[in-house]
């Protein structure tokens, strides 16, 4: 025998009202899903785009600048409504996660299959430690300034080396024509990108040339700083998204 | 009202199911002035028309930045890139070269100097492909040259393409440590899967129930995070920190020597110009729309020892030909040469004589080309290559410019 459900809805068991939420769980969680894999696509396309799309873009001073900037602005949007009405440590995991999957997709079917790139020149980075990192410093923090003093520190710094696994191999010297490269200029060279030319590419433009050789700590503590400000900007307008109206209307 | 829906959805899958085979690269789409008055380009050719997959593909011509660059379109002495408009990388392209030097990196080219190039590709991928030289100007866009038909056959699947690192070592090009890189990137959306899954399954009704619990606990809403919840958020961190600079380490042991992508603007001399023994002022142009035909008036001084006649003009990649001069014939249904369709008058000119003429460049390309569209230019200024020829055969050429008028009736 099943209890009551004390309300004047269609559901008059507990059972029933457990499959309810079972079955608005297996609509919902799907929805956000593909939800985030379009968003997050079209967000990092437009913000980030090329730096993201070819191995030869993914320089040392503007990839790792740009990309953290772009990449924390949906996990703090999100992860905000996440953790203020779920307490749900999920946003910059789920999200970015779900960017991947979208990214892999779409550089095997469009860049590969459509438009004949080698895999080996247009896979995604790997960027969902970035979301691990925000997230599990939200979980053990509970705080937002906490998070954004250290999580969204760490997004910044560690974006390079998280990737260098993947991206050192491609920065091994080559000779060309009497020209050092990296194998990774050989991809842009050779495969031909009609509208792609090597002057579009921003590689090492810009002035943090102090401290020598160290480029890339000097540009990933700097991109870590700014992220800061700009997690709390975006974490900021999530409170504001939640606050909403027509969102409390909705969940 | 239903008819027209029904109709709309035919065309809707027809469209969808019947695709045109894109064959160009929209040459025509671009402004007739931006054709005539940015790139000259001639004598381009391909080494051979057919091919199988991993055969090489030598394209060659050449061009001479226009003297009349519109002014309204960023110029070409900043930065510029001279590319291949073949459909993505359908070939490799292994070699590039502007008057001898790699055309690996930008450069500048020069109004008005000539640059002989050479582009080595390597076919990758089957198929027909209409191949351009172009030339990429920073923030004006591509600058297109004149098309050729290539076919390519044979398998993809047999295509090779390596590279020799500085360190001895051959990289496959199609497949580089691909394993690794798929390796790497799974084992961090495992990790993160793995969090997932436990946010998100572990209980199970969870967002209404949790939703409600929240908005109950109100300030305290943390009271519904478990410690379990907290020392697998731990785990999870070092987990993280863990594989992040574990990884980093791995890859600095594996790969010890390596250098920054590589970049600059190289500096390409312009070619050596043999002295042109004439002198060409154009003077008045119009262009009859209706008869689709440019009538252009010319001071030719002749300053060699032979007499001088026009064999050619070319604007925009169109090439009027003087039949009574030159017998040229298009080497494809897309080759926009008309044979016969350049009409002078005064011609030829005596050697060391300075003489007006006109030529008459009719033909129906000004319109399937669009080029008639050249009365929509904020300028109306019009360029183009006159080539000459003396009696022995050598050909001479000269660039022409100037305001155009167009006659409507």
């Amino acid at each position: 025998m099943t209890a009551a459900v004390p309300n004047d809805t269609a559901v008059t068991t507990t059972a029933e009202q457990r499959r309810s939420y079972l079955q608005f769980d297996m609509l919902i969680i799907p929805l956000v899903v593909l939800l985030f894999m379009g968003i997050f696509s079209f967000h990092f396309a437009l913000l980030v785009g090329d730096w993201d799309y070819w191995i030869d873009w993914r320089d040392r001073r503007w990839w790792p600048l740009v990309t953290p900037l772009a990449i924390t602005v949906l996990p703090a949007v999100f992860g905000y409504l996440l953790w203020d009405k779920l307490r749900l440590p999920l946003g910059g995991t789920l999200t970015i996660f779900c960017l991947s999957l979208a990214a892999w997709i779409s550089r095997y079917l469009n860049f590969h299959l459509l438009a004949n790139f080698p895999m080996d020149m247009v896979f995604p980075s790997s960027y969902v430690g970035l979301g691990l990192l925000l997230d599990c410093m939200l979980l053990l923090t509970r705080s937002w300034f906490f998070t954004g003093l250290i999580g969204a520190f760490l997004v910044g710094l560690l974006i390079y080396p998280m990737n260098w696994p993947i991206l050192a191999q491609y920065h091994v010297p080559v000779e060309m024509d009497g020209i050092l490269m990296t194998v990774a200029d050989v991809f842009g060279f050779e495969y031909v990108r009609t509208s792609i030319p090597e002057y579009l590419r921003i590689i090492e433009q810009s002035t943090l040339r102090t401290f020598g050789e160290a480029v890339t700590p000097l540009t990933a503590v700097f991109a870590g700083f700014i992220n800061i400000i700009n997690y709390w900007f975006w974490i900021w307008i999530g409170s504001l998204g939640v606050k909403a109206i027509w969102i409390r209307k909705i969940v | 009202m239903r008819f027209s829906a029904v109709l709309a959805l035919i065309f809707l899958v027809l469209s969808v199911l019947i695709p045109s085979l894109a064959e160009a690269h929209g040459e025509r789409a671009q402004q007739p002035a931006l054709r005539m008055r940015t790139v000259e380009w001639f004598d381009v050719s391909v080494s051979t028309k057919q091919l199988q997959v991993n055969d090489i593909l030598v394209v060659k011509g050449s061009f001479v930045p226009s003297n009349y660059w519109p002014e309204h379109v960023h110029s070409i002495e900043g930065a510029s890139y001279l590319n291949i408009g073949v459909p993505g990388p359908t070939f490799v392209r292994l070699d590039s070269r502007i008057n001898g030097t790699p055309g690996i990196r930008s450069t500048a080219f020069h109004k008005g100097e000539l640059y002989n190039f050479e582009i080595t590709l390597k076919a990758r991928k089957p198929g027909k492909y209409h191949i351009h030289p172009l030339i990429n100007v920073e923030s004006a866009g591509p600058v297109i040259g004149p098309g050729i038909w290539v076919e390519v056959t044979g398998s993809e699947a047999q295509f090779t393409n390596t590279a020799k690192t500085l360190l001895g070592q051959t990289v496959d090009m199609e497949h580089y440590n691909f394993g690794h890189t798929v390796a790497w990137s799974a084992l961090w959306m495992l990790i993160a899967a793995a969090w997932i899954v436990y946010w998100l399954f572990s209980r199970r009704p969870l967002i209404v129930p949790r939703f409600k619990r929240v908005s109950e606990l109100g300030q305290d809403a943390d009271a519904i995070l478990t410690p379990t919840d907290r020392r697998l958020g731990l785990l999870f961190l070092i987990i993280t920190l863990s594989v992040t600079m574990g990884g980093y380490l791995y890859a600095n042991d594996r790969w010890p020597i390596t250098t920054p992508l590589q970049t600059g603007k190289v500096h390409t001399p312009p070619a050596v110009q043999a002295p042109m023994p004439l002198e060409v002022t154009m003077g008045e142009a119009r262009y009859r729309i209706p008869g689709r035909s440019f009538r252009i008036e010319l001071t030719v001084s002749n300053k060699s020892d032979r007499p001088l006649s026009i064999g050619e003009f070319s604007a925009g990649n169109l090439r009027f030909i003087n039949s009574k001069v030159l017998d040229i014939k298009p080497t494809d249904e897309d080759d926009l040469v008309a044979p016969d369709a350049l009409r002078v008058e005064g011609s030829p000119i005596p050697a060391g004589e300075t003489r007006k003429l006109v030529i008459y460049a009719d033909d129906a390309m000004w319109e399937t080309q669009r080029m008639t569209t050249m009365i929509a230019s904020p300028d109306a200024v019009i360029a183009g290559m006159l080539f000459f020829y003396d009696d022995q055969g050598k050909r001479y050429y000269a660039e022409i410019g100037g305001p155009m008028i167009p006659v409507f009736g």
